[in-house]
């Protein structure tokens, strides 16, 4: 009992500790004079933009454009504009002045961090596969541009426009609030729709919109919308509504006593998207900064040094074990299913990720790193076909089995997921292994493949297959 | 003794007086005149451009809507940059002829290196220039009053929201590079756009400064 309440204070520094967000300062912190000029000037020029300010809670409270859009002019990117000095680019940082809380939680988190999450993978898919106009059109309109200001004062247009959940912005903050909450009416029920995710969450990588839509979650949206409370001034699942989760309600809504976050990450024991998934710490730095470390290391005590994912040292303030991140994730299933049925729920999908890793990942990792070692493959990457077969293995279709499992579309974890992920194992990766191993090739899959137990169907050759229409089932056949 | 010439004229006006008023007036129109031609010429586009370092500001005019309006009617270098009036047009070639001291005795703006680390406190002068004379030089085409544009609400903006302001308020960078105002202005950031413009290593731009 006392460990459990222990953990849950636990969870709530890493979320704060109030269940609704609302803005602690006075209204004498905003609606700068200047800023009126502002609004008449753009009702006129950019009439669209304003009105949906105007219908805004923005508006409402009296926070005008200058209030969020002022700038020093020692900033990086300010620019002189009619006579005001502004920026155009509004970060996290400023929008923090006001909304403290949510600035603080979404600091270090891995919506904050994805330029970071790419960072190594940039020169291989923007250099080898594509080109720069990609990385400004794809990759960075999802993770974030590194906003660059050119010296004549003008956005690099290679970088801006740009609302990347990651952003590296110009006075140095990451993240772009406006990722989720649309500017310029920042609505709460936008935020709150599974739609708000659904421009990065989607496509063959992380099919997080399809996967959503074919679950029971899913359908109980598209089926009471008109019952989730989105526009509400508080929304706690249970409380508030109770129709339907959303994405927002398990990843980020309060429920019960879990307070709501902005670290999006915090709830997630495992790390979905490597290419062998590992149980994940989380790190809480003094300074607020974040990181994950695998389960597999022992977790840092308080007050300890540990690298930050910008390579600067931190001083751990507190972890969050899988565990309690796992637990955080489940008191919002408790809302609406009791504790066996969440907790079998969570086995269900464990063993998913567990069956990926053993069978498929484990296997085939050690297989390229001794295909690297033995300079069988170039280390330049996606110049022989096994890299294009090993890379979508885990970042397509085996991201996709996970996440299908972890938000129960049984399409996605089977069909669209493990399915895909075995074909390619068995009849795309295995043979292209043999291609340019050679001689070792024989060794190398007996090793990693066929002398381990989820694959020793395959050294039974004469076992009939009727499912493909050739003998029939025999008595004695496995 | 002096011979009157007409007798309504008064005593002191002697033939000698008529003739040094008629050739002093006459010398007076063909001053005016040189005037008038001399402002004319040197502010084409042609006489600005004789100077090498003046054809390197001309090459972004020349894509510019002032050089290329769908209209036709062309902006040259002085109805921008010389003042309208005949006087205030000679004062400011007078003025103006500092560049001229400093194309020969200064830095060499001939190089478009330092042409272009130089640029922003030209335009910042420029910028001043405007303001001090509410854009004159503009308002000799642009009549605020008479502005429509060609969206919903210009018109409503240059009457409404546009008072107390004066053009380059509003509107700057419409014709050479593009260089942030003066306030915001980064002289660091500047160095680093001209070194990576011309292929040259940091701290290049620094070191050219540094030398004049």
């Amino acid at each position: 009992m006392i460990s459990s309440f222990v953990r849950f204070v636990a969870l709530c520094l890493v979320a704060g500790n109030v269940v609704a967000a609302k803005v602690s300062l006075t209204p004498d912190n905003w609606g700068l004079p200047a800023g009126e000029e502002c609004v008449n000037c753009h009702s006129k020029s950019s009439s669209g933009l304003t009105a949906q300010w105007k219908g805004s809670a923005h508006a409402e409270a009296g926070v005008n454009c200058l209030d969020c859009h002022q700038a020093s002019t020692e900033d990086a990117d300010a620019i002189t504009h009619e006579g005001h000095v502004i920026a155009t680019v509004v970060s996290p940082k400023d929008c923090g002045r006001c909304h403290t809380r949510e600035e603080k939680e979404q600091r270090g988190s891995v919506h904050a961090e994805a330029v970071a999450v790419i960072k190594e993978r940039m020169p291989a898919m923007v250099t080898n596969l594509a080109g720069p106009a990609i990385e400004a059109a794809g990759c960075a309109q999802c993770h974030g541009s590194v906003v660059k200001l050119l010296g004549n004062g003008k956005l690099d247009p290679n970088t801006w426009p740009n609302s990347g959940i990651g952003r590296v912005n110009p006075d140095g903050s990451r993240g772009s609030c406006s990722s989720c909450h649309g500017r310029h009416e920042f609505s709460k029920a936008q935020a709150r729709e599974p739609q708000a995710c659904v421009r990065c969450h989607s496509g063959p990588d992380s099919p997080d919109k399809e996967v959503y839509e074919a679950s029971k979650h899913g359908m109980a949206f598209a089926t009471h919308r008109d019952k989730m409370n989105l526009n509400a001034e508080t929304w706690v699942a249970g409380k508030d509504y109770s129709a339907a989760p959303t994405c927002a309600t398990c990843h980020m809504g309060a429920a019960g006593k879990l307070p709501s976050t902005h670290d999006v990450g915090m709830r997630n024991a495992w790390n979905l998207n490597t290419p062998v998934s590992e149980r994940q710490h989380l790190i809480v730095f003094e300074d607020g900064g974040k990181r994950e470390l695998p389960a597999s290391m022992d977790a840092p005590r308080r007050g300890h040094k540990v690298p930050k994912m910008d390579g600067s040292m931190g001083k751990v303030k507190m972890v969050a074990t899988p565990e309690r991140r796992r637990q955080a994730m489940t008191m919002v299933c408790r809302e609406c299913h009791g504790k066996d049925f969440a907790n079998a729920f969570m086995d269900q999908f464990d063993g998913v990720v567990d069956l990926y890793n053993n069978k498929f990942a484990v296997p085939a990792r050690s297989i390229m790193q001794a295909l690297y070692a033995e300079q069988k493959l170039t280390p330049t990457p996606f110049d022989e076909p096994i890299e294009f077969t090993y890379w979508e293995l885990w970042h397509d279709e085996g991201a996709r089995a996970r996440h299908g499992a972890s938000m129960m579309s049984p399409n996605h974890a089977w069909w669209e997921g493990i399915y895909v992920v075995s074909r390619n194992f068995y009849s795309r990766f295995l043979p292209q292994v043999r291609e340019v191993a050679g001689d070792s090739a024989d060794a190398l899959i007996e090793k990693h493949v066929t002398s381990r137990d989820p694959h020793r169907w395959m050294s039974k050759p004469n076992a009939s297959s009727p499912i493909l229409g050739v003998g029939s089932r025999q008595v004695g056949d496995d | 003794m002096t011979k009157r010439l007409l007798s309504w004229l008064p005593d002191f006006i002697t033939r000698h007086v008529l003739i040094a008023l008629v050739l002093g007036g006459m010398a007076g129109i063909g001053f005016m005149v040189f005037l008038i031609e001399f402002d004319h010429y040197t502010s084409s586009e042609a006489f600005c451009t004789t100077c090498h370092s003046m054809t390197l500001a001309a090459e972004p005019y020349r894509e510019s809507v002032h050089y290329l309006p769908t209209s036709g009617v062309r902006a040259s270098c002085g109805d921008c940059h010389v003042s309208p009036g005949v006087f205030a047009a000679t004062w400011d070639h007078f003025i103006g002829g500092k560049d001229l001291f400093r194309q020969l005795f200064g830095a060499n703006y001939d190089d478009p290196v330092v042409n272009a680390l130089h640029l922003p406190e030209a335009a910042f002068s420029a910028r001043e220039w405007f303001r001090k004379r509410d854009s004159a030089t503009c308002r000799r085409c642009h009549v605020q009053d008479a502005i429509i544009g060609k969206r919903a609400d210009t018109r409503a903006i240059h009457q409404e929201d546009a008072a107390g302001k004066t053009c380059v308020d509003c509107h700057i960078n419409l014709v050479h590079q593009p260089v942030p105002e003066k306030a915001t202005f980064k002289r660091d950031a500047w160095n680093r756009m001209v070194e990576e413009q011309f292929d040259l290593a940091p701290g290049t731009a620094e070191a050219i400064l540094a030398e004049e």
